[in-house]
């Protein structure tokens, strides 16, 4: 701890309370003086510090002491009075505003760091002005008539050698009424008298003269003489200035120029010889005389008493100012020369003595003064600090309870009270000192907040939260007296404290307003640097949120410029939304198909791309072979096709922002080996896309095309906000033939938009994205960098490169220009029925000049797509072409469709803006949301060998809406054999819309097939509404003949697979089913809907065609279907046995039963499998009940519902079964008739063949016989029986009624 | 009930994880900066007095005009700290206590990540009907 004299209150008493001289001096003293641009005080001042007087001093006691440093305070008598308030209101002002504009400079730089702050010197903490202001603060108090220490202890009276009469003079002096008219004012005051003789233009005579006339006059020892201005020039430079310090307003230089070495030598001796010749000893004299004196009167137990009594005559009228001759004064007199003399126990005393008096007479100043006294009286002794503290406190609170007439003493007392616990290490207490001597004059109040935020820095630990919040509310009063440099620099100050606060109204508060009071200063840039941290105020009400953007949108416009900022938080970018979105080799026909997975592309394209020699390598790896090295990680992208970005923006304010030209930071270098060519101009043109999350919205897409030149600098020195800008005034007014697009839109309150953004390089290098820029309501430019986030490039997703770093990820090595495909289809549909069948056409086109050549496509669905086979147009309108009589060549399909890839011709190749028009039909196979994928290889000509080939890939979406659904149940027919009854089930799936049916026709040409009963009578309407069922039956024929007969090449007419439904269609003519594409598509339909290892021999296919009927007036479907095609497949006929027969014979016989009646029968069987099959025919005698059906009904008829279109039609098959199980139900009385023939014979029936078995019964009554009871038992031969699903069964027999009659 | 009340809860390294103004006077655009200058500048004297005293309630810390500033220091050195103008020592006190309550089971919510800000709207409800009961 510092001793209390060294300290900094210790000096400032040591300065402040210290012995007053009084100046009288003639005009021609000032003259001679001023020639150093000097007063005549002012001269002296820098002299009247001593640090080394050593004078010996006795006062009270008989204790001598040396007193080592003193004071004289000069003053000229003019200006011994009470300063005017307002007078010295103004004079601290001014003090504040000149530090303020001293200040102004620094107000730019940086906020320190709090390291900073605390790493500092205890005296560097505060400004140095503020050291100054203090001394200023409390000469407005001083010559206060209740305290003694300012009072002048002696005078000086001082005479020019040049003046006319100069004895007289100095009389005059004296008793003019210049003096202060104080009534403490001893007119028998110590008085010394000077002669002053300037050397320039004075006569020594005169002057020697004069002087022997004045020491004659008022005593020697009371004279002396001063000589100055030896130096005839007035010339001379000072080393060390002494008066520099003193008089800072003019340069300093010219002070003292008059004046020698000797010269200040001389006035050094004159001011130390009459301090320690003259002053102390006179005070010394005059303490010892005021104690004797007060001893007499006070001290002592009968003085008290007396006075104490004396004291209670005059209650009720105490008389605050005392005359000088009042005891009190004299004991505050007594007290204040001691402290002056540095007797404190002597001051000390006194002051006790007094303060009794003082507060008894409720003489509540003179008390304060007093208890202040002694609390620096402690302070400097290092005494009882308790006890100077508790004076001071005193001393403050009864300042204070004097209302505002003793505020100011009150802020003296404060300023020392704080500078005692300061000189303790108590900072918090003098902040809090500091604190209350607020008062309400802002200014003074600022500087007293700074004052204590200063201290709160130099607690131990440190407050820096009270620190920022002092400084706060100082700035906030500084501003209020428009102080606004200091209010900066205070803010500024706090700035380092809530720098990175998470407390938001704090940050937003300090930002802004230092923003604006830059703004006020005319620093706009610095405003707008500041200002904009206040940009993210989301959780700001509104009306806070629009002063905040209209300001800053004010300052940035007086800015007079487009502010480039980098990290700009209006909008937010989302970063994770980031997607790179460029072509390589994989070319994308739309946005949408860019945006599906990479693996599902490559499952798809894995046929069609050639492999490489490397295993499961992929395309990277062959980059690796034939690029530099360096390169190897970077995408790949060609020169004139663009690279997309998209970027989500976020608006975090609740008020509507406008952003435009929103646009990517592009670099473009020269590949390494051109690097020494130097700088690079490069084209790239810039595309901006907008569009919005939900619905794609091209706001306005206006393409740009520039000219841009990028030094090749490397990427790192781009990212520091200088060198941007310098990039960013590249881009914007570089070249003439550039220009960026402009493109508006606006975001909402909380809104987020995604934005897309292209870049298209037009020349081989290495192309980076460096980053975004926007242009915020027209006045800012917002710049974000892409370089520390993640990065999902999209089309990186699939590769196995590990090392992908973001940077990367957003290089793209450009090569060259390289032709593309584009392509597209017509009029594809969204939204389509359930066999929808369409006619579309794939357009291919490549605009480059290089051909391309060996096209290959592939579609995911080739049960919904199925491409044509000729390059021309049909010559016939869809759906007409369909219909027969228009066929064309038939090609064959399996060339073509090898491995479900489809191989365009080999001439075609597309070069020059030339297209080409591919036929498509597409079929809609099942309902529900169906994504096809088309992908379209293809192989470049004589171009680079970095990419010999590319892929064009096409994603379309359609919605199938359930239409038609069709069952068919096949049953042999009972009377004929190679016929069978079809029942149709159909069911009108849609909601709303009504279908027609036209034609069913069965594929391959096994069955023919032809209409049981006319559909015209059960459905006149012809059209089937929403939720219909319609049953209609019809009967195929199995036209295969028997023996060896390929049933491939046997060709029915194929009119008889077709079957118009209804016949008043008239002329129209029935559809063709062989061509293509309605059998290609039943082709596939065939190998989905059912696994082709179980297909049974005797399955039966099914299409129905159907349209949409016309009379629907809105239908669910945006454009109308001309033509639905449903197919079914794999309908089994509801029979597992290989055989069919029959039971031939007559119907009705007529017999007299006089006889025994044998009828004669006759059992054709036909072998309906293609193996040899040996049939065991057993015929049983036994109880069969003639009036029991033998069927169960239920199972066999009604409509059996498909519940999923997929699902494989098979038949179960167990009615037989169920019908053996049955037990004979009645066992009554003999059998009717009785199998007469052969009971068991065993034949064999070759494949497709039909035997003829002859068979009798005999009946011995009248009835009706059900010649049901035989039973087959057929068994195929090995070879076939591996495939078929039984190689051998029994078949019950079929119900063959006879009736046999009486006859007559 | 109060006047003016702005209570915080500030997590460790001084982060605010709740804020609320539960004051009945009208709300002042500019008061919700002094309140939070008031309640950052006090978390010094809190950081002093914390150690002091096993006490969680720590009572008026820190004062600005006739602001007061009383502190509830959790074990988890959560700072529970309000801002008031009221001389309502007890009603405060049970405050504290009931928030701390509410603030140990929006703790032992498993989706709370301790330290960030309190978004759940129940705590908001609560605190403010708190408010409304003790201040």
């Amino acid at each position: 701890m510092v001793e209390p004299v060294n300290s900094s209150l210790g000096k400032m008493l040591l300065e402040e309370v210290s012995p007053v001289v009084m100046v009288l001096c003639t005009p021609l003293v000032e003259e001679t003086f001023l020639k150093n641009g000097l007063s005549f005080v002012e001269t002296l001042k820098p002299f009247c510090n001593f640090s080394n007087i050593d004078v010996p001093v006795r006062t009270s006691s008989d204790q001598l002491y040396r007193l080592k440093k003193f004071t004289l305070r000069l003053f000229y008598a003019s200006d011994i009075r009470q300063p005017n308030v307002e007078v010295a209101k103004q004079r601290l002002e001014h003090v504040i505003t000149q530090a303020g504009e001293k200040d102004f400079q620094n107000l730019t730089s940086d906020p320190p760091q709090i390291t900073d702050i605390l790493s500092n010197p205890e005296s560097e903490i505060a400004p140095s002005w503020f050291q100054y202001y203090n001394k200023e603060l409390i000469r407005t108090l001083s010559f206060s008539d209740h305290e003694a220490f300012d009072h002048p202890v002696a005078c000086l009276l001082v005479v020019s050698s040049k003046d006319e009469e100069p004895i007289k003079n100095f009389i005059d002096l004296f008793n003019s009424n210049r003096l202060p008219n104080d009534g403490a004012m001893d007119p028998n005051i110590l008085k010394h008298y000077l002669l002053v003789h300037d050397n320039q233009d004075a006569t020594t005579e005169r002057t020697s003269k004069v002087l022997s006339e004045m020491r004659s006059q008022f005593g020697n020892n009371e004279c002396n003489l001063l000589c100055t201005n030896s130096s005839k020039e007035g010339n001379v430079e000072h080393q060390a200035n002494p008066w520099a310090s003193f008089k800072s307003s003019v340069s300093a230089d010219k002070l003292g120029c008059a004046l020698t070495g000797d010269d200040i030598v001389e006035i050094k001796d004159l001011i130390q010889e009459f301090a320690s010749r003259h002053i102390i000893p006179y005070m010394e004299q005059k303490v010892r005389e005021l104690n004797q004196q007060i001893s007499a009167t006070r001290k002592g137990l009968r003085n008290q008493i007396k006075n104490l009594w004396w004291r209670k005559g005059k209650d009720d009228g105490p008389d605050a100012t005392k005359g000088s001759i009042s005891t009190e004064s004299q004991i505050r007199i007594l007290g204040d020369y001691a402290f002056m003399l540095h007797d404190y126990e002597l001051a000390l005393s006194s002051y006790r003595l007094i303060s009794t008096d003082y507060k008894l007479d409720k003489a509540w100043k003179h008390y304060a003064g007093v208890q202040e006294m002694m609390g620096l009286a402690y302070f400097i002794s290092d005494q009882s600090k308790k006890e100077a503290e508790y004076c001071m406190e005193n001393a403050f609170s009864t300042y204070m309870k004097l209302g505002k007439s003793g505020f100011q003493n009150a802020t003296r007392c404060g300023l020392w009270w704080a500078e005692m616990l300061k000189a303790r290490k108590q900072h918090k207490e003098a902040a809090s000192v500091y604190f209350r001597i607020c008062g309400e004059e802002p200014l003074h109040a600022a500087v007293m907040l700074e004052h204590a935020s200063y201290c709160y820095v130099l607690t131990r630990p440190v407050m820096l939260h009270k620190y920022g919040f002092h400084l706060v509310l100082s700035g906030d009063h500084y501003k209020n007296c428009d102080q606004v440099n200091h209010a900066i620099r205070t803010y500024k100050s706090a700035i380092t404290v809530y720098k990175s606060t998470t407390w938001s109204h704090i940050k937003d508060h300090v930002y802004f307003h230092i923003g604006q009071w830059y703004a006020i200063v005319g620093m706009h840039d610095v405003a707008v640097r500041n200002m904009l941290k206040v940009l993210d105020c989301g959780y700001q009400s509104k009306a806070t949120q629009e002063i905040f953007l209209r300001d800053f949108f004010d300052i940035v416009k007086k800015t007079g410029m487009k502010h480039e900022v980098v990290g700009l938080q209006l909008p937010i970018i989302n970063m994770s939304s980031l997607q790179v979105i460029y072509e390589d080799h994989r070319t994308y026909a739309s946005q949408a198909s860019a945006l599906v997975e990479e693996s599902i592309w490559q499952s798809l394209e894995d046929d069609i791309i050639p492999s490489l020699n490397s295993g499961k390598s992929n395309w990277l790896e062959l980059q690796s072979k034939l690029l530099p090295k360096k390169y190897k990680e970077s995408n790949v992208c060609v020169a004139g096709e663009s690279v997309k970005v998209d970027l989500e923006f976020r608006n975090p304010l609740l008020i509507s922002t406008s952003i435009t030209s929103v646009s990517l930071i592009c670099e473009l270098t020269a590949n390494s080996d051109d690097l020494q060519l130097g700088k690079l101009y490069l084209l790239f043109h810039v595309h901006v896309i907008i569009f919005y999350i939900h619905q794609v919205v091209y706001a306005k897409l206006i393409s740009t095309f520039g000219l841009c030149k990028v030094d090749k600098e490397p990427s790192s020195s781009i990212l520091d906000p200088k060198s941007s800008t310098e990039h960013n005034r590249v881009t914007t007014s570089g070249f003439s033939s550039f220009a960026l697009s402009e493109v508006d839109f606006t975001l909402g309150g909380g809104e987020k938009k995604l934005v897309r953004l292209t870049v298209t390089p037009s020349e081989e290098g290495i192309l980076k994205i460096v980053g975004v820029r926007w242009e915020l309501s027209g006045s800012i430019v917002g710049v974000h960098y892409f370089q520390s986030v993640p990065v999902k490039a999209k089309t990186a997703k699939g590769r196995k490169k590990n090392k992908l770093t973001p940077t990367d990820a957003l290089k793209f090595l450009v090569i060259k220009s390289l032709p593309r495909l584009e392509g597209s289809i017509d009029h594809l549909p969204g939204k389509l029925y359930a066999g929808d069948l369409r006619y579309l056409v794939l357009e291919l086109k490549n605009k480059s000049e290089s051909p391309i050549k060996n096209l290959k496509m592939k579609i995911s669905h080739p049960r919904f797509v199925s491409p044509g086979n000729h390059e021309e147009d049909l010559t016939t309108e869809f759906p007409d072409c369909l219909r027969k009589g228009n066929e064309q060549d038939i090609v064959q399909r399996e060339t073509i469709r090898t491995n479900s890839v489809f191989a365009f011709p080999k001439d075609v190749s597309l070069q020059g803006d030339k297209s080409i028009r591919w036929p498509l039909w597409l079929r809609a196979a099942i309902p529900g949301t169906i994504s096809l994928y088309f992908t379209i290889y293809y192989e470049m000509e004589n171009v680079s060998s970095i990419m010999k080939y590319r892929t064009l890939r096409m994603h379309y979406k359609l919605q199938v809406l359930p239409s038609l659904e069709t069952s068919y149940e096949i049953t042999p027919s009972p009377s004929r054999l190679q016929e069978y009854l079809v029942r149709m089930d159909i069911v009108n799936c849609a909601k709303s819309d009504c279908f027609q049916i036209h034609q069913l026709s069965t594929v391959g040409c096994r069955w023919g097939i032809s209409l049981l009963q006319p559909v015209d009578t059960i459905l006149p309407s012809k059209t089937l509404l929403a939720g219909q069922t319609l049953s209609c039956f019809f009967i195929i024929k199995d036209c295969r003949k028997s023996g060896t007969e390929d049933y491939k090449s046997m060709s029915l007419p194929s009119s008889q697979t077709d079957v118009k439904l209804f016949t008043q269609d008239g002329d129209e003519k029935l559809f063709d089913i062989v061509n293509s594409p309605l059998a290609s598509f039943h082709d596939s339909e065939r190998s989905c809907q059912g696994p082709s290892a179980q297909v049974s021999p005797n399955a039966v296919d099914f299409i129905l065609i159907s349209s949409l009927a016309k009379s629907s007036n809105s239908s669910a479907v945006p454009d109308v279907p001309e033509i639905l095609s449903h197919h079914s497949c794999h309908n089994s006929i509801r029979s597992s046995s290989p055989l069919s027969w029959s039971l031939e014979g007559p119907k009705t016989i007529h017999h007299d039963f006089s006889t025994l009646c044998e009828i004669n029968l006759k059992l054709i069987i036909r072998n309906t499998s293609e193996g040899l099959s040996s049939v065991i025919i057993n015929t049983i005698d036994c109880l069969l009940d003639t009036a029991s059906p033998t069927t169960s009904s239920g199972s066999q008829s009604g409509w059996r519902y498909v519940p999923a279109v997929t699902e494989e039609m098979k038949l179960t098959s167990d009615v037989m079964g169920s019908r053996l199980s049955k037990p004979p139900s009645s066992m009554e009385s003999s059998p009717p008739f009785i199998w007469s023939g052969l009971s068991s014979t065993k034949v064999q029936i070759k494949p497709l063949s039909t035997t003829e078995i002859p068979l009798q019964i005999s009946v011995f009554s009248p009835g009706i016989y059900d010649l049901s009871s035989y039973k087959l038992d057929w068994e195929l031969s090995e070879h076939v029986s591996a495939s078929s699903t039984t190689s051998s069964g029994t078949c019950q027999g079929i119900p063959y009624y006879l009736t046999v009659l009486q006859s007559e | 009930m109060a006047n003016t009340a702005c209570f915080i809860i500030v997590g460790r390294n001084d982060i605010p994880i709740y804020e609320a103004e539960v004051g009945s006077a009208a709300k002042r655009e500019d008061a919700a900066q002094l309140h939070q200058f008031i309640l950052h500048a006090a978390l010094d004297v809190v950081q002093d007095l914390a150690w002091t005293t096993s006490a969680m309630f720590l009572k008026s810390v820190d004062r600005f005009n006739d602001l007061v500033v009383s502190v509830y220091v959790t074990a988890g050195h959560t700072r529970l700290m309000l801002l008031h103008d009221s001389r309502n020592e007890d009603g405060i006190k049970s405050f504290f206590q009931e928030v701390h309550e509410l603030y140990i089971k929006i703790l032992l919510n498993p989706l709370y990540l301790p330290g960030s800000r309190i978004a759940s709207s129940h705590f908001d409800t609560k605190v403010r009907a708190l408010a409304r009961k003790y201040l």
